[in-house]
């Protein structure tokens, strides 16, 4: 049928079929601002102005549109950019940037209504377009600040507070209750500042991220923008079953369907072992997995794929395709999966390395110091608890998608959303029968990963295809899929066993864990580990110990998700803590403290855990705390939370709202940075003729700013701007190796790795300025301003040597490399306090506000800094509180959509405010540590604790439901 | 192959009437539901017709009751001062802001969510559902036996009365698993649940749960369900009381 409408001001009449969006249409011409996030309107991405309204066109028909205005956000694509764009990369409301054109239009068609919204408006437009990135803080100061720019107001430049420091770095304090924290926007990251620190040109500084203008303008960027010639559909057959043997599959009718070029399955696709998780090699134990199996394992496990012209053919061929199954016995709790008699998962004899595989033990992992049961049995009192986590996904709004074609070399190419493109060029290679040299990695502009990008997790379908068909194939997971096929945080049951003195020395902590890796291993031994590592090394105690068995089960399967088992292990570790702080009558925080790890204290169990453990006595030294400014940040964060009224009566029971008991939790939180001895990065710069710079990283930006912190860290060496550093990452065949965005290891790893290849610029740089200035001793040129200066205040300007080195005399390209690994994992620390309020009487938990403090080491850039921290307070926050996935009996999920799993709105979010504390952390580049995942481990256990302050009621089990609470309340009355 | 073979966007309701004959053609009102539901059916072809051009997105106020057209956006709802308080915060509380703008009041009330607050809130508010041929009946009818062959045109509400709702949540915004509506008149407290049967539904607020047997589902037990209900209900009566 014809349709006729006006796109941002010009008429265009096309033709559409009935059951086409406008989604689809609109990005056929090429308005690739208008992303896919879902197909039932739940993100927001696709939301365009239809007559000055925002609308999701992924719900609306084509046909709808039919002789309406339409305007996307490449209408406001001039030169300049406008006022509400400028907003948006002022403030760091950009990280992957994915939503953001739509975030641009909705401000747009607010301030055209209300030119003077308040907050709470905003956060209704906002309620719309679901983030999983920011936490909504940024966005929410975007959207007022371009309201301030159109009405003409003035506004300051956005930028850090320092705040004063409220300790001498070590020592507690104790903040008076009229001790307030000073008054600001929540968007602006609260900086400590540490003397030990240098003032620095632009590493600290507020810069705004390389991509930005690429994002608000809505530039084709992320894997879905590019247009293929004569690309092909491909969609994937999913089991309807949790476990069941596939006895015969016939593709017949599929293939016979016009339009359809390829039908893949067991049957005539090559049976290749691997391990999906994208893990450094050689990837762990066991390889359990096969592009088309025999046998699947989950509800939604693959069966078949297809490749077809269009999407509507390669789904009604899925349909085509008859499979017959014997369904077998399914189990789903880790528990039970242990039990004799249990279903056995992998029964397949070509599987090598599961631990017990008539008990599904994937593997057991063990790790000791000290004599624990000894410690035990001499302590003044035992205490032992048990704790249940749940499952859960980080869900970002950009579904896996992957499109795999043969370039004119036949070599293949995957353009791909992945964290992992190394790791995904060496996984893939012999699945599809190549070699690593003929395969080509394009990571684009990513729109969330959080861990489950960490995964060589769908290239091979499209790779598989594109061999078969010789054309280019794309295949993007539906939300229903990212669910249902993609991966999320492992369950565990964990149970802590601690031994205390009476006056509150630890002096054994066990833990044992029993880990939930669904059907197949993948991230299955290192989560577990990292479970281990943060659980106990926390806190001093001279006897730990480590026992864990990691089970398969028939549920969707767990891997990687920002924090990597931490958050498992400190909501367990913190409430465990608190609670034996209550039964032996010591203020919790001041028992923590007590016993929590000090700068200079030893990391006693993490040598013994991990892929290059060691056994305790083969150890020389063990790796201790190089820095740590938890004190300050406990007591930033306590002032700023009001952390005095948890003790107050009055204010715990409102005498206004008998229903209502509010409370403050509180959680130490420390977290690690990179894995030492394994994660390296690469990086090479070279110069270009006016003295700008082209930085090659294979460092993966998911949106966290990573391209643009590592650009900082090179401009600072190079004393120039960071707009004179340009920089490109994660291209297998162009830039260097990195192991990926994984493990907070990007700013310290790749970051190190661009310092040396900048310090080796430097030195050249320097060499031939010193020669044009006439000055004999290079190592006394200086640096700065794009110049060389020479010691006398002459000078000549980096484009100058350029010029000279590249064209006049004694010709060199000027560049350097670097790569870096570490022996080291310095420790960033956090305090974290949650303020919530209960309802007793109907079990609901309301957050009210959420503190975190971090010391980051030195945060290269604060504003993409906080923005981490504030969005992986968000994340945790829906972990504790809301998410999971509900199962019926048959594996299959309830709730695989955004709204039933629930993701946090912009209107509901409680209060966030973060503090940068700095430290000089000497092993990292220019002093910076880790931030992206710490965020993740305090806010559970703070609301649980929090729950515990309210009611007196402790929740050893995720999440914290209305009616989860309610029966908690009902059994403790 | 494609679920929705045609689509029709009639300009007289004689003639969307005419259109609608025929079994496989559905109504197509702001489609928040019926678009994802069409497309993500692969068996059923369906054909839609689109109320879009039928001037059915009017506000009218007339004898003390206001008349909701059946394509008016619940944003638009929201936004207005003319419907009653309760009605405008219950649009507002139904949906997130994008998908206001898209569904509609007529939609909403033919796909009769058990946890619509909105529909909970037009129970309360009297609500009386008009179908194309100039008959009405009241909201709960329809809830209970939906439109049938009809096309609803309007929906007509009192929207005097203080009201109130209270909920509960997994999160602040979150559709409710129980919510309680309540409206003062002058002849007494009126309330109606979400979240407790198979459409939102009024009830005795002197024993809100009686014969009461809701669905449990992961966010709430049947018997949870039922002990807020008794809760909510409490406090929304109390709230206008």
């Amino acid at each position: 049928m014809e349709i006729t409408f006006t796109l941002n001001g010009t008429t265009r009449s096309i033709s559409v079929q009935p059951h086409e969006t406008m989604l689809s249409v609109l990005r056929g011409l090429g308005m690739k601002s208008v992303r896919f996030g879902s197909d039932t309107g739940e993100t927001g991405a696709s939301a365009v102005l239809i007559d000055g309204r925002l609308i999701n066109t992924d719900i609306l028909l084509a046909a709808q549109a039919d002789g309406h205005q339409i305007t996307t956000v490449e209408a406001f694509n001039a030169a300049e950019l406008d006022a509400v764009q400028t907003a948006f990369m002022a403030t760091g409301a950009l990280q992957s940037g994915y939503s953001v054109p739509a975030m641009i239009l909705g401000t747009h068609a607010l301030v055209a209504k209300n030119p003077n919204p308040t907050e709470a408006e905003v956060r209704d437009l906002l309620s719309g377009i679901l983030d999983r990135e920011t936490a909504y803080v940024k966005p929410v100061e975007a959207i007022m600040r371009a309201a301030a720019l159109l009405r003409g107001d003035k506004t300051e430049p956005f930028a850090p507070a320092i705040i004063e420091p409220l300790t001498d770095g070590h020592t507690p304090v104790v903040v008076r209750p009229d001790d307030q924290a000073p008054d600001f926007s929540l968007a602006v990251p609260r900086v400590v500042l540490s003397p030990d620190v240098p003032e620095m040109s632009v590493v600290g500084k507020p810069e705004i991220k390389v991509d930005a203008i690429k994002l608000v303008k809505g530039n084709p960027a992320f894997t879905d923008d590019f247009d293929m010639h004569d690309m092909l559909i491909a969609k994937v057959l999913r089991s309807p079953h949790a476990h069941a043997r596939i006895v015969d599959i016939d593709d017949s009718r599929a293939r016979a369907l016009p339009g359809v070029h390829a039908v893949l399955h067991y049957k005539n696709t090559p049976r290749v072992k691997y391990a999906s998780g994208g893990q450094s090699y050689p990837n762990p134990h066991p390889h359990d997995q096969v592009s088309f199996d025999n046998k699947v394992r989950h509800v939604g496990d693959r069966v078949a794929a297809v490749a077809a012209d269009t999407a509507d053919i390669a789904e009604e061929a899925i349909r085509l395709i008859d499979v017959t199954y014997e369904p077998l016995p399914a189990v789903f709790d880790e528990r039970e999966a242990l039990i004799p008699g249990a279903p056995v998962i992998h029964d397949e004899a070509d599987t090598e390395g599961i631990k017990d595989r008539d008990r599904n033990i994937v593997h057991h992992i063990e790790a000791n110091r000290g004599d624990v049961d000894h410690a035990l049995a001499s302590a003044d009192r035992v205490f032992e608890q048990t704790f249940r986590v749940h499952q859960v996904q980080s869900t970002p709004i950009e579904p896996h998608i992957s499109i795999a074609w043969l370039d004119s070399d036949e070599r293949m190419v995957v353009r791909t959303a992945t964290q992992v493109p190394f790791h995904t060029r060496r996984m893939l290679a012999p699945l599809i029968g190549m070699t690593v040299k003929d395969i080509r990695i394009i990571k684009p502009r990513i729109g969330g990963g959080f861990g489950a990008k960490q995964e060589m997790l769908i290239e091979d379908i499209p790779a598989h295809l594109a061999i078969a068909t010789r054309r280019p194939v794309k295949l993007e997971l539906t939300r229903e899929e990212e669910f249902v096929s993609s991966r999320t945080r492992h369950p565990q049951t964990l149970t802590f066993k601690t031994g205390v003195n009476a006056d509150g020395t630890l002096v054994a902590q066990s833990l044992r864990v029993i880990g939930n890796t669904g059907p197949y291993g993948s991230h299955a031994f290192t989560v577990q580990v990292v479970t281990g590592l943060r659980a106990l090394t926390s806190y001093n105690c001279p006897n730990k110990r480590f026992d864990c068995d990691v089970v398969y089960t028939n549920i969707p399967v767990p891997g990687a998700y920002r924090g990597y088992g931490a958050p498992q292990g400190e909501f367990a570790l913190e409430a465990h803590m608190e609670d034996i702080a209550h039964e032996m009558g010591f203020e919790p925080l001041e028992f923590k403290r007590k016993n929590w790890v000090k700068l200079g204290d030893e990391l006693d169990i993490a040598p013994h855990l991990g892929e290059r453990a060691v056994a305790e006595g083969e150890l020389d030294e063990y790796p201790r705390v190089t820095s740590c400014g938890v004190e300050e940040c406990v007591a930033q964060a306590s002032r700023a939370i009001g952390w005095h009224r948890h003790t107050d009566p009055d204010w715990r029971q409102p005498a206004d709202r008998p229903n209502i008991r509010r409370g403050i939790g509180f959680a130490f939180c420390m977290h690690g940075t990179a894995i030492p001895f394994l994660d390296m990065g690469g990086c090479s710069i070279k110069l270009n003729d006016d003295g700008s710079f082209n930085m090659l990283i294979g460092a993966t930006d998911l949106g966290t700013g990573a391209d643009t912190v590592i650009g900082q860290i090179a401009a600072e060496v190079l004393g120039v701007r960071l707009e004179d550093i340009k920089v490109y990452s994660s291209d297998t065949d162009m830039t260097p190796f990195d192991t990926g965005a994984y493990a907070s290891s990007t700013t310290y790893i790749s970051g190190t790795a661009a310092k040396i290849a900048a310090e080796a610029v430097r030195k050249r740089l320097k060499e031939r300025g010193a020669r044009l200035l006439g000055v004999d001793e290079p190592c006394t040129v200086e640096l700065r301003d794009g110049r060389a200066w020479a010691p006398d205040g002459s000078s000549v300007s980096l484009e100058e040597i350029a010029l000279d080195s590249l064209h006049i005399e004694d010709q060199e390209q000027i560049m350097g490399t670097g790569s870096y690994f570490s022996p080291e994992c310095p420790a960033p620390f956090g305090a974290q306090f949650a303020e919530i309020e209960v309802d007793v009487d109907t079990g609901q938990v309301t957050v009210v506000k959420l503190v975190m403090a971090v010391d980051c080491g030195v945060a290269i850039n604060p504003i993409t800094a906080s923005g981490q921290v504030e969005g992986g307070l968000a994340q945790a926050l829906g972990y504790a509180h809301c998410e999971e996935y509900a199962l019926d009996d048959n594996g299959r999920m309830l709730n695989a959509e955004l709204g039933p799993y629930k993701i946090y709105r912009a209107d509901e979010m409680p209060d966030i405010e973060v503090y940068l504390v700095q430290t000089m952390e000497d092993s990292g580049p220019f002093g910076a540590k880790a931030v992206a995942e710490i965020p993740m481990d305090g806010v559970v256990p703070s609301i649980r604790n929090a729950i515990l302050n309210a009611t007196g009621v402790a929740m050893n089990e995720l999440p914290f439901t209305p009616e989860r609470v309610w029966q908690a309340l009902r059994s403790e009355a | 192959m494609p679920s929705i073979v045609a689509y029709h966007r009639p300009t007289r309701l004689d003639e969307a009437v005419n259109l609608l004959i025929e079994s496989n053609r559905l109504v197509l009102a702001g489609g928040t539901a019926a678009v994802p539901r069409a497309r993500a059916d692969g068996l059923n072809a369906v054909e839609f017709v689109d109320l879009q051009a039928l001037g059915l997105d009017r506000i009218d106020n007339a004898e003390g009751r206001v008349t909701l057209g059946a394509m008016v956006r619940l944003g638009d709802m929201a936004d207005s001062d003319s419907v009653g308080s309760l009605p405008a915060r219950l649009a507002r509380r139904e949906l997130p802001s994008i998908m206001r703008d898209q569904a509609t009041i007529g939609g909403t009330v033919a796909e009769a969510s058990p946890d619509s607050v909105l529909l909970a809130g037009l129970l309360v508010h009297d609500a009386r559902v008009e179908f194309h041929d100039h008959t009405s009946l009241p909201l709960a009818l329809v809830l209970d036996d939906g439109p049938g062959d009809k096309i609803i045109v309007a929906v007509d509400i009192d929207p005097t009365g203080d009201g109130a709702i209270s909920a509960t949540g997994r999160t602040p915004a979150d559709v409710p698993i129980v919510a309680a509506v309540a409206r003062s008149t002058t002849s007494g407290i009126r309330v109606a649940l979400t979240g407790v049967a198979a459409a939102p539904i009024e009830v005795d607020p002197s024993d809100p749960t009686a014969d009461l047997m809701p669905t449990s589902d992961f966010r709430g037990s049947s018997d949870y369900r039922l002990e807020l209900a008794e809760t909510l209900v409490r406090r929304a009566v109390g709230e206008v009381s």
